[in-house]
Parts: C-alpha cells; sequence; structure tokens
C-alpha cells in the first residue's frame, strides 16, 4: 500500500510541475511597443492564406497570414502588444462577445446578425485581385451547370449561415441548397454524391483543385456585391472607441497598399510553410507559384 | 473515391508532416492524457472519500457535482473553463494548454471518483463486518482490508479511464492545443485533403491506444489469476 502511495504521490508531483510547464504565461512575442496593454486576437488558424499556422515555427510566431499580418499592424499603430488565441471558428465569436478577445478577426463576412450581436469594422479585402466565389463538381459533369436553368432541382453544398449560403440562395433560384460542415466535410460530400455542386471562394477551389484532381470548375459566375464578399473584424458589441479607432488604421492601410503586400506575402509563406520538407511534392507550392493571379483574393467563411 | 490516389496522398501527407504529428501531435496529446488522469485521479479518489462521507450534505453537493460532469458533454465543459472560469479567475494568468487540461481533470475526476466508490462497494461487505468485529477500526479497515482489494478493481478501470481520456483530448483541438487533432486541423487547412489527414489521425491514435488496452487486458488477467 505504502509503495503504491508513493507511485501515485511521484506521478502526481510529476504532473503537477508538467502543468507547471504549461502554465507559463503564453509567449507574448510582441514586437514594438507595448505600453497600452496587449491585443487580444481571437483566429480560426485553419484557413489559408488567411490564417493559417506555419508548422516550423513555434509560439506567437506560428501565426501567419494576411489577417495576422493586419492585426499586427493594428497593434502597433494602437501601440499595443498583440496575442493571438487559436480556436474554432465557432469559439472566435464567442471571445469577441465574452469579451476575451478584444477582435475576432477570421475572414469574416458582413452578415445581418453579426451586424446585430457585434461591432463590426470597415471592409477590408485581401489584395485587389477580382473577388470571386465559384461553383465546382465531379470531373464527369464538365460542361455541365453552366447557367441558373441548370441548376432547377440540383443539390448545392454550402456552409451554413455563409456567404455562399445567401448567394447561392438569392442567384441559384432553382437549386436545392445542402448544408455542410466545413469545406472539407463537403468535399467528401461531394465525391460521394450527395450533392452534385459546391459554392465555394475561388481562392480555396483553386487549393482543393490542386489536392483533388477529379473536381472542376463550373463556369457559372455569380454576380458580387462587396458587401458579402469583403471581409470585417468583428469586435464586441459598444465597444465603439475601439472599433473607431480600427476603422482609421484600416482606411490608413489600404491608403499605404498594404492589402495587397501582405497577401502577397500570405499567399508566398503559404507555399514555404507547407514545403517545409525537402522530399515530396507539394500541392500548396505548384498552386501558389504557377498562377499567382488567379488565386482569387476571396476567402470568406 | 479513387482508393490509389487516397493512398498516395495518404503518402505524401505522412512523408510532409510526420514530424508535426509525432513531436508536437503526440508529445501533446500524452502530456495532455497524463496530467488529466493523474491530477484527475488524485482528485477522484477525494472525490469517492467525500461521496462515501457520513454526512448528508457532503454526500449530496458532491453527487451533484458527479452528476453535472458526468451528465454533460466534455467539449461543453471545455467551452465554459476557457470562456468563464478563465476570465473569472484571470488574475491566475493559465495558458490555454492549463485551463483546458484543468477541463480535463475535473471531467475525468467525476469518472474516476465512480470507478473508486463501485470499486470500493464491490468488496464485500462481510469483509468490513469480519474486520470491525475483530477489533480493527474504521480506518484500519479501510486501510487494511478494503482498499487493498478494492484496487484490483480499480486499476484495470483507471486504464481504461486512461484511455478515454486520451481520445477525449482530441476535444481540446477545438482551441488549437497542439494536440493530435490541432495538427491535423493544421495540415487539413493547408491542405484540403480532410479524409487522408483524417486516416492518419486515425492510426496514430490507434497505435497509442492499442498497446495499452492490450496493457490493461494483461494487467487484468494477472488480478484474476491472483484471487
Amino acid at each position: 500500500m505504502k509503495k503504491f502511495l508513493s507511485i501515485v504521490l511521484t506521478v502526481a508531483i510529476a504532473a503537477t510541475a508538467l502543468v507547471g510547464c504549461g502554465s507559463k504565461p503564453s509567449d507574448n512575442n510582441s514586437e514594438g511597443n507595448t505600453s497600452n496593454g496587449t491585443l487580444k486576437v481571437a483566429t480560426s488558424p485553419d484557413f489559408a492564406p488567411m490564417e493559417f499556422i506555419d508548422l516550423t515555427k513555434k509560439g506567437q510566431d506560428k501565426f501567419v497570414g494576411f489577417d495576422i499580418e493586419m492585426a499586427k499592424y493594428i497593434a502597433s499603430e494602437l501601440g499595443m502588444g498583440i496575442e493571438f488565441m487559436p480556436m474554432s471558428f465557432d469559439a472566435c465569436q464567442i471571445a469577441v462577445s465574452t469579451g476575451k478577445a478584444d477582435l475576432g478577426l477570421a475572414g469574416f463576412s458582413w452578415t445581418e446578425e453579426r451586424e446585430k450581436n457585434y461591432n463590426i469594422s470597415d471592409y477590408y479585402q485581401a489584395g485587389e485581385n477580382e473577388t470571386e466565389q465559384v461553383v465546382i463538381m465531379l470531373k464527369e459533369n464538365e460542361g455541365k451547370y453552366k447557367n441558373v436553368e441548370e441548376f432547377n432541382g440540383v443539390k448545392v453544398g454550402v456552409q451554413a449561415a455563409s456567404l455562399q449560403e445567401e448567394l447561392c440562395k438569392a442567384q441559384l433560384t432553382g437549386s436545392q441548397p445542402v448544408t455542410i460542415g466545413d469545406i472539407n466535410t463537403g468535399i467528401l460530400q461531394l465525391k460521394k454524391g450527395d450533392f452534385e455542386c459546391m459554392v465555394v471562394a475561388s481562392g480555396n477551389a483553386d487549393v482543393i483543385i490542386a489536392s483533388n484532381p477529379e473536381i472542376i470548375k463550373s463556369e457559372f459566375e455569380f454576380k458580387i456585391d462587396p458587401k458579402y464578399t469583403d471581409n470585417v473584424i468583428l469586435l464586441k458589441k459598444g465597444n465603439d472607441e475601439l472599433t473607431h479607432k480600427v476603422n482609421k488604421i484600416l482606411a490608413q492601410a489600404k491608403e499605404q497598399g498594404l492589402y495587397e503586400k501582405w497577401y502577397n506575402e500570405a499567399l508566398e509563406t503559404a507555399g514555404v510553410a507547407v514545403s517545409y520538407d525537402d522530399d515530396g511534392k507539394i500541392v500548396e507550392e505548384e498552386n501558389n507559384d504557377s498562377q499567382p493571379e488567379e488565386n482569387s483574393s476571396k476567402e470568406n467563411k | 473515391m479513387d482508393f490509389i490516389t487516397m493512398c498516395k496522398n495518404i503518402a505524401m501527407l505522412w512523408s510532409n508532416y510526420w514530424q508535426v504529428f509525432i513531436f508536437e501531435g503526440v508529445f501533446n496529446t500524452i502530456k495532455l492524457t497524463f496530467i488529466a488522469v493523474t491530477l484527475g485521479a488524485l482528485l477522484g479518489m477525494v472525490v469517492a472519500m467525500l461521496k462515501m462521507s457520513k454526512h448528508k450534505i457532503v454526500r449530496f453537493l458532491i453527487a451533484i457535482y458527479v452528476e453535472i460532469i458526468r451528465g454533460t458533454p466534455m467539449l461543453l465543459q471545455i467551452f465554459l473553463f476557457y470562456f468563464v472560469l478563465a476570465e473569472t479567475f484571470s488574475f491566475l494568468d493559465f495558458s490555454t494548454f492549463t485551463w483546458i487540461a484543468i477541463a480535463l481533470c475535473i471531467n475525468s475526476s467525476a469518472y474516476v471518483s465512480e470507478v473508486f466508490r463501485s470499486g470500493i462497494q464491490s468488496v464485500d461487505k462481510g469483509q468490513t463486518e469480519a474486520a470491525r468485529s475483530l477489533g480493527l477500526s474504521h480506518k484500519q479497515t479501510m486501510m487494511k482490508i478494503v482498499i487493498p482489494q478494492a484496487i484490483k478493481n480499480i486499476l484495470p478501470a483507471l486504464g481504461n479511464e486512461f484511455i478515454m481520456i486520451l481520445k477525449d483530448t482530441s476535444l481540446a483541438s477545438t482551441f488549437f492545443v497542439g494536440d493530435i487533432m490541432t495538427v491535423y486541423l493544421n495540415v487539413k487547412g493547408a491542405t484540403y485533403l480532410p479524409l487522408e489527414g483524417l486516416i492518419i489521425t486515425g492510426l496514430i491514435y490507434l497505435c497509442l491506444t492499442f498497446p495499452l488496452s492490450k496493457l490493461v487486458a494483461a494487467f487484468e488477467r494477472k488480478m484474476s489469476n491472483e484471487k
């Protein structure tokens, strides 16, 4: 019994020590002036090239992408340090509404519901490339689904409460929207035949097609309203002071042409981040290097 | 789906990302599991003792604690710990990893307490009665007679709890704490090859849990032989 107890105690002490390692205040390796405190940014880093993780790096440095660069810029203009809080897309919104994070920056697009529940910044665009949403489908359907009539009664996969869902309802009027969990689940369902088509941002479509050769784009074109396609930053409802400051900084960044610079850097990193290992072909890299202009700017969730 | 393409994709993902999967994913998953199970077991032991206490109120409160934790989804608990408790106790300045680890500990303590309780209560009442009639105190009865016998039932169940928690740590990936599932999310986000990534992730989990469950089974056999 004593032996057993001593084992338990030793293990417990070891475990406490491990927790101790974990509980070091997270590495705020913020650049510049941190006199005004830390700007906490909730983000969902599984969404190249807007925000994703460079698996070769550690700590706060591992966050890369367009939104990340923008957040750093905002922080430095505010004279604050920065801390990224990674979490799932849904959780980002909770973090902002509970005040755990100051900004929610995860490629959000404007929706009526978000307008009601959050303070929303002015629009920002990743680069000045043409905004584009596309329909993707299996290769065996090549040539089909070119105009609205052909979508009558056709099932189309879209993410719940997303821009794509609104577009689908408004412009593919005869179609039956099918809700999908996320893009990746959608791809599986598309391959399985749960629906014939799926609506995604063009930038995503390029990456999807590079990895999944049996999928192609349809020739259908959506009419796009910038209200739906540009991104916004979420802030806590009533946090008007910070919203005002952020809007000012966004306008300043746009004036200086920083959006384009960040977006190109993000695309470059997306290639590099994936190809850290020497052997093996890297999907991402081929995609970004071969046709950077066509890699559309718009990634909306 | 084309099986050969899928295999090729799996091989490609593995050759590109195996280091991250193993050195980051597996390391963090095991670390999280280890913390959750050991601290959870200690806390669970206390909870089990309290649940068998003589005071009605203590028993009642502990019953509520156990029922709430066992009766709500783990994901919900992680959300609450991260958003509510971490905010309320923000002066503690714990990292996300610590908060998730605490949530897992609390969760596992409720399950472990039931393991302890049922283990202790599974020892025949006659044993206690005999010990007490021989003049041993309550404490002596527990330490010398009941618990040594209960441990035979408890340890294999604890092993199973370890396996459960190991799989449950995947829920912590909601906050990207760096476990195997987080690595999967990152890889998926960069390559858009969800099924292939999931298969790799599944195989890694299986490699971790299969030897463990064999170990538990062997242990169980050994224990039953000793009877």
